[in-house]
């Protein structure tokens, strides 16, 4: 089945993009970090492969930025576009989950 | 762990990559698991590394390309005519106007590329800092060299046109022969000196903003080229007279301001789109 996929190049469920840049909506975080955090509010562990590839792209796409840093953990921040990105994503899955729920009758009936 | 990764991606990532891989192992040997998901991802970097270099490649190629055959179809078609003819005087309004809009998209695609340099100039600076002379030593020799020959050839075309007069100049084969080998020492130099800008830029390290500017302006150049290419045909249909080329030449200006308005249109669009986006999301 083909799927839909926005210009931002955010993915939705459990995109590892999409996961870091909801890490990264609250402050700057490294690598660790990032995969701890992840762990904790989505309950999604990402290797450290996945979490370079992602962290990769998303610097390509100037969705996030590396902060400067003395030691080796470089930390990195989200950008506007990014934030705009994230936005843009997280409203799309909002609608979608509002149609489900009051498909479901579980929403008030609001869709 | 880092072999399976490109070079460059190792150059930039992988200190932090290696201190996360240690920091999530705590002191614990990395498993197999762990060791193939890297070897997986690093050979998942090696494709995308590929396909971007390649796409790079093209897009070089073909802006040499273009650059080039602008250049010589100018030569070609234009430059010998001129030493024939002249516009007719109704038509002299025509070559006039043509020739002003050349020279203001000359200054203007100036400005785009000097901002474009300025803008790229801190990372270029990083880069030579960072042990990047001796990759581009040999290639700036070159073109150095290169643009040293058509400054001499070009002194000496306005120096022989400063002792005669314009019918002389107009009727020398030789002069003619200057003019020619000057104009490809030019080109060469041009080129050369796009190798060098070339094989540096590939290896810059430019922050996303500047990044961004960069898309822009090469954007704005290219159009500015296109519109070249259809003055051009305009100016040429001023000194042969002719109707059919000054409508080809309309015609490609109008197809140039469409696809420039259109790229404008979406570019805005998009722009909105995101805009609003994030206002929904505060």
């Amino acid at each position: 089945m083909a799927s839909r996929r926005p210009a931002s190049g955010l993915r939705r469920e459990n995109d590892p993009p999409l996961l870091i840049l909801i890490s990264l909506a609250d402050g700057p975080k490294h690598g660790h970090a990032l995969a701890k955090d992840i762990a904790a509010f989505a309950g999604v562990t990402l290797g450290p492969g996945a979490l370079y590839g992602a962290i990769t792209r998303l610097e390509e796409r100037g969705l996030i930025e590396p902060l400067g840093s003395d030691d080796r953990r470089r930390p990195y921040q989200i950008t506007s576009p990014g934030s705009a990105a994230l936005a843009a994503a997280l409203a799309d899955m909002r609608r979608v989950t509002r149609t489900g729920l009051a498909r479901l009758g579980l929403d008030g009936g609001r869709a | 762990m880092l072999r399976w990764y490109p070079r460059a991606w190792r150059e930039r990532y992988g200190k932090e990559f290696l201190a996360m891989v240690e920091d999530s192992l705590d002191g614990r040997r990395p498993t197999w698991r762990l060791r193939v998901s890297v070897a997986w991802a690093g050979l998942r970097e090696r494709g995308h590394q590929t396909r971007l270099t390649s796409q790079k490649a093209l897009l070089r190629s073909l802006t040499r390309g273009w650059l080039t055959f602008q250049v010589a179809g100018y030569l070609i078609a234009v430059l010998p005519s001129e030493f024939k003819a002249s516009p007719p005087p109704a038509r002299q309004w025509q070559a006039t106007a043509a020739l002003g809009v050349l020279t203001a998209i000359a200054a203007f695609t100036g400005v785009a590329l000097l901002a474009g340099s300025v803008a790229a100039a801190p990372a270029f600076v990083r880069y030579l800092q960072a042990g990047g002379w001796p990759k581009v030593r040999r290639r700036i020799a070159w073109a150095a060299g290169a643009t040293v020959a058509a400054g001499g050839a070009l002194a000496g075309l306005v120096l022989a046109s400063l002792s005669e007069s314009f019918s002389q100049l107009n009727g020398s084969p030789t002069y003619l022969a200057g003019v020619l080998a000057t104009s490809l020492a030019l080109v060469v130099a041009l080129w050369l000196w796009t190798s060098v800008i070339t094989t540096a830029a590939k290896r810059l390290d430019l922050a996303p903003r500047v990044r961004k500017a960069e898309k822009i302006l090469g954007m704005v150049a290219t159009f500015a080229v296109s519109v070249v290419i259809s003055v051009n045909v305009i100016w040429y249909s001023a000194i042969q007279s002719s109707v059919f080329q000054l409508l080809l030449g309309l015609t490609a200006l109008a197809a140039t301001a469409l696809a420039a308005a259109t790229k404008i249109r979406l570019a805005a669009r998009s722009g909105r789109r995101l805009r609003s986006a994030s206002g929904r999301g505060r």
